[in-house]
């Protein structure tokens, strides 16, 4: 139970398929822990498995960490499948795992998401704003797609992120 | 010490160009580093940055490929640039403002608009403009992203720039570009 490293692109772990997991099987909870761990050592607010190499259907979300951001606070979501969007809005988007830039990316204002719980219970979540957008691209992680698959140009969608 | 240039290359479209001046590059030692090239009507345009190799100048860039360039009648410009500028380094966190602006084309508007943007402290740092509409009714567009530094006023330039509107006789939009952090 720690935090592990962050993977940044080329790791191939980031294009991979990831699988569904079981909330009953022994090692989800080490695997969560080691993420929560890993989201409170970073600057970000939301976490993927395949990010620290678990190519498994685990999300870990708290807008909360940003300041005057609330949320839903902390959400842990296992096999997270997007319900529903919808309010289409152009964002300057970055990811951890790809640091130093940042992407025009089209993403939606509101998001319906649902998973299942660590207990194993089903949680749908209605999510708006900068939730929605975390929400987004931490599912994008799950499909191996990061936001460079996104933008449609280098030149006019593609930016060196301002530190 | 790296050493760059930047190559500017222009000649009319076809197929061929890139692969041409890539190879040439490629020949003669140089890295491609980052690069923006388009087609403006029928001329294919090309802004190469290449770090050099040792022995070569970028003086001599220009001549050198010349074998590979001047088959398919490429113009090309070549001139060292200060590694200083040429290295991957970070910007400083600023605001980004998109600024969009459309209307019936007539001489002008670019001028007009760059110096508003420039008097408020603004800093243009990608621009792309066409000319649409039907031919006898052209629509002149611009695209431009501004990062206002710390201590500019984008409020005061987003003013000024309402307040050219009816002068020039175009539409405009002037809005922040959402930055998220994931």
């Amino acid at each position: 139970m720690s935090a592990r490293s962050i993977l940044l692109y080329p790791d191939p772990a980031l294009k991979a398929k990831t699988a569904q997991v079981s909330p009953t099987n022994p090692d989800v909870a080490a695997i969560v822990q080691d993420m929560l761990d890993t989201l409170k050592a970073s600057p970000g607010v939301a976490l993927a498995a395949p990010q620290i190499g678990q190519l498994v259907q685990i999300i870990v979300v708290d807008v909360s960490r940003k300041k005057g951001e609330q949320g839903h606070g902390l959400v842990v979501l296992l096999n997270p499948h997007i319900l529903q969007q919808d309010g289409p809005r152009m964002i300057r988007e970055g990811c951890l795992s790809v640091p130093d830039y940042t992407g025009n990316v089209l993403r939606y204002e509101r998001t319906i998401v649902q998973g299942i719980s660590p207990d194993g219970l089903p949680v749908t979540l209605v999510t708006s704003g900068f939730e929605a957008l975390a929400f987004q691209h931490e599912l994008d992680h799950l499909d191996g797609t990061l936001f460079l698959d996104r933008i449609a140009s280098l030149s006019t969608d593609l930016f060196r992120r301002k530190r | 010490m790296n050493r760059y240039a930047m190559l500017t290359a222009f000649g009319q479209d076809r197929p061929g160009i890139v692969a041409a001046l890539a190879e040439g590059l490629f020949q003669l030692g140089c890295n491609i580093e980052d690069t923006c090239m388009t087609r403006l009507r029928g001329e294919f345009t090309m802004m190469v940055m290449v770090r050099l190799p040792d022995g070569l100048s970028a003086d001599q860039l220009a001549s050198r490929l010349t074998p590979h360039t001047s088959p398919l009648g490429l113009t090309v410009l070549c001139r060292e640039v200060p590694a200083q500028a040429a290295e991957r380094g970070s910007e400083l966190d600023m605001p980004i403002f998109m600024l969009s602006v459309y209307g019936a084309d007539h001489p002008g508007i670019v001028a007009k608009i760059a110096r508003v943007v420039a008097d408020h402290g603004g800093n243009i740092t990608d621009m792309n403009t066409r000319v649409i509409g039907a031919d006898d009714r052209p629509v002149y567009t611009m695209i431009l992203e501004v990062q206002m530094p710390v201590g500019s006023k984008p409020e005061a330039l987003g003013q000024a720039l309402d307040r050219l509107k009816p002068s020039l006789g175009v539409d405009l939009t002037f809005r922040p570009l959402e930055q998220v952090r994931l």
